[in-house]
């Protein structure tokens, strides 16, 4: 802390920050300073992508990227099962089918991506820098409230710029599991059960009528497993492989990656096979 | 002026009228990459075209960054440049710096960065990076304009992209194909792939075709081959 | 979001040698909301004559019927089954008469000359213009990637089994990169002596 202190390490970040003299390409703030992004001399509301992306024809230009998904979380006495897709599509093109939707911010901790792909990658990015920062000053890590909290307010600074993310970070600290759900907007704010993404009301379907709180892990991360799935099937911009984690004391453990084609045929002999 | 007065009255008593701020053109042009055990092959048409009308039949869209890394971009060409040469400084910068060539796997998280530093006026661009990893094996990242991307093993960008893509899934990814296993990339097969792929896209896209230039990369260096494509 | 890719759907024509081969995918939406995976979106018309309308599904039972219900007439009156070419002049015509208020479907028509047996296929847009190629036509809401996949694939005198396979990958995987069509595909394949049909085992998201 003293040292810092001399230094003049500056704790708080902000987009507004002094990018100082040594900057020599201004093109590119955003390797000082992650919290600097560029600006166009244009009001607020004109940033927003697709206010003024089109091109000489009138053509109006894609740019969004993954906007469809699904994207699950929930609490339970065993921990936290995160569950979600893999479908990225520009419009009704699917971009991939295969985009790590989960991302590990450190062994405690995970997010999750819903909304502008870009938007969640380079953010959480960001979120995984500052909490390795926290752990080193503090020599301790950092809560999953306290995390969330940073999150929040980095897009907060952004608002009305037209960021588009919906994510949920989870993880394990000294309270036990924590789950936030964390937008664009600035929302923040802790739960039990969360889903997030054009799917999320098919998932919320099948979340809501399987969920209790003395689940055994399998069975948490079938119910998981199971609502993404559905999701996939009804909702077409989900789809793609299923991907579920669990969350326990000791950090988070990759338990499935399936592919909802192979789920669904399973699923659909099970089905024949418990009517018979 | 005068005429215009004329016709629609003072400017005064017209509506107010809003200037759509139109700062993007579509230059077209399409990029494949397919990645081996140990190259990688990228490849871009070389038309260059705004609406109906060609810029030039002779465009290469790929450019060189690294020894080890290419990068193929289509879209707005006036970005494309621009892009193309702040990422140009920032290698140079690294190179001086460090005396060593930044690796596959930094570049392509540079150009991530650098694509969502431009998040609230983006480069219009369509990226592929293809290039050797620090093991020696060939690799391909796909960019979205903003700048989320994904390592894949071949990939294909810009305006034909939605004729090419599902037959490289369907050639290489092995998709939807019971009991075949999807073949191993050789340099001969990736050559022929890329060409049918272009063959196709230029048949039916009018702003991709004119000619294909392949690039190879390799531990031992790059190479180069141009092939003609319809020019209608 | 266009009309014509309001419930999704894509329909694939393809010739072979003295056969001709025609598929669709199964899917029948509301936007990004799936309803059912049964929609069949291809119909027989004749013994060896069949369209296949994608499009707004509203507008595809009601060209169907109206179809159906003027070859009935036709074949009443000639006492003579439908050329596919009759067939695609019938087509036009009901969809023309819509010029300024048209149905949303783009027909394909596929099928065998009832005596000759010369193998036909042509594609129609919302308002009825004709087009007749030698190879394949395409229509729905991913047309684009079956291009792709249908210029590749696609060869010049494919027996049936040949046909088939190509038709299959190339509409399965076309589809399999569009968000709005899927959920299951129907191939008829179409021969002088015989209709095969296949369901084929697809993706389900």
């Amino acid at each position: 802390m003293a040292l810092e202190a001399i230094n003049g390490v500056s704790r708080y970040h902000s987009k507004l920050d002094d990018l100082g003299e040594e900057m020599v390409i201004p093109e590119i703030g955003n390797l000082k300073n992650q919290y600097q992004l560029c600006t166009p001399d244009l009001p607020k509301s004109e940033c927003q992508i697709g206010e003024f992306l089109i091109d000489e024809t009138g053509r109006k230009i894609k740019l969004n990227y993954a906007h469809g998904t699904t994207t699950l979380g929930f609490k339970f006495n065993g921990g936290v099962v995160m569950a979600v897709d893999s479908r990225a599509t520009s419009g009704q093109y699917i971009g991939s089918g295969n985009v790590k939707k989960i991302i590990e911010i450190n062994p405690y901790l995970l997010g999750t991506m819903a909304g502008g792909a870009a938007d969640c990658t380079y953010w959480e990015r960001v979120l995984a820098k500052q909490c390795r920062i926290y752990e080193l000053r503090n020599r301790e890590r950092i809560s999953v409230a306290a995390a969330s909290k940073l999150l929040a307010n980095m897009v907060y600074q952004y608002k009305g710029y037209g960021l588009s993310m919906g994510v949920m970070i989870a993880g394990w600290d000294k309270k036990g599991p924590g789950l936030y759900y964390v937008d664009n907007n600035g929302n923040r704010m802790p739960g039990n059960v969360f889903s997030v993404g054009s799917g999320s009301i098919y998932a919320y379907g099948v979340l809501d009528s399987g969920y209790r709180s003395d689940m055994s892990d399998t069975e948490a991360q079938e119910l998981g497993r199971r609502a993404i799935y559905h999701a996939t099937h009804r909702d077409a911009y989900s789809g793609g492989v299923v991907r579920v984690y669990h969350i326990k004391e000791d950090g988070w453990t990759k338990i499935t990656e399936e592919d909802s084609k192979d789920l669904h045929y399973k699923y659909a002999e099970e089905k024949t096979k418990r009517s018979q | 002026m005068a005429l215009e007065m004329m016709m629609s009255g003072p400017d005064y008593m017209r509506d107010p009228r809003k200037h759509q701020f139109s700062p993007y053109a579509n230059n077209g042009g399409t990029s494949v990459a397919i990645a081996g055990d140990d190259f990688v092959m990228i490849a871009s048409d070389t038309r260059l075209s705004r609406g109906f009308n060609i810029f030039s039949r002779e465009q290469d869209k790929v450019f060189p960054l690294t020894p080890k890394t290419m990068m193929a971009s289509s879209g707005c060409w006036a970005d494309v440049l621009t892009l193309n040469k702040v990422l140009q400084a920032r290698l140079t910068m690294y190179s001086h710096e460090h005396h060593d060539m930044m690796s596959t796997t930094a570049v392509a998280q540079l150009l991530s960065t650098m694509l969502y530093w431009r998040r609230f006026f983006p480069y219009y661009v369509s990226n592929i990076l293809a290039g050797i990893d620090e093991e020696g094996k060939g690799v391909v990242y796909h960019y979205d304009p903003v700048g989320h991307m994904e390592k894949l093993t071949f990939s294909a960008t810009g305006e034909s992209v939605s004729q090419i893509q599902p037959l490289l899934d369907n050639q290489i990814g092995g998709l939807n194909m019971l009991g075949v296993k999807p073949p191993t990339m050789t340099k001969d097969l990736a050559r022929q792939l890329i060409h049918d792929a272009f063959v196709s896209a230029a048949e039916r896209d009018i702003n991709t075709g004119d000619g294909i230039i392949i690039h190879t990369i390799t531990k031992d260096g790059k190479t180069e081959e141009t092939v003609k494509l319809r020019r209608d | 979001m266009s009309i014509l890719n309001y419930n999704g759907g894509c329909v694939v024509a393809m010739k072979g040698k003295n056969c001709v081969a025609i598929a669709c995918d199964l899917r029948f939406g509301v936007q990004s909301q799936t309803i059912t995976t049964d929609f069949e979106r291809v119909f027989e018309l004749g013994p060896q004559l069949y369209i296949g309308l994608p499009g707004l599904a509203t507008d595809t039972q009601t060209v169907y019927q109206r179809l159906q219900f003027r070859i009935k007439m036709y074949e009443m009156r000639e006492g003579r089954r439908m050329k596919p070419q009759t067939l695609m002049a019938m087509a036009q015509n009901l969809l023309y008469e819509r010029r300024f208020g048209p149905y949303f479907v783009e027909p394909v028509i596929a099928g065998l000359h009832p005596s000759t047996k010369e193998p036909y296929i042509c594609a129609l847009d919302l308002i009825g213009c004709p087009c007749e190629p030698a190879d394949f036509v395409v229509s729905g809401t991913c047309s684009e990637s079956l291009y792709g996949m249908c210029e590749t694939t696609w060869r010049e005198d494919m027996e049936p089994e040949d046909l088939f396979e190509c038709i299959s990958q190339s509409l399965v995987n076309a589809f399999d990169r569009d968000a709005l069509s899927g959920w299951g595909a129907v191939v008829h394949i179409i021969e002088h002596d015989k209709v095969t049909t296949r369901y084929l085992k697809c993706r389900q998201d």
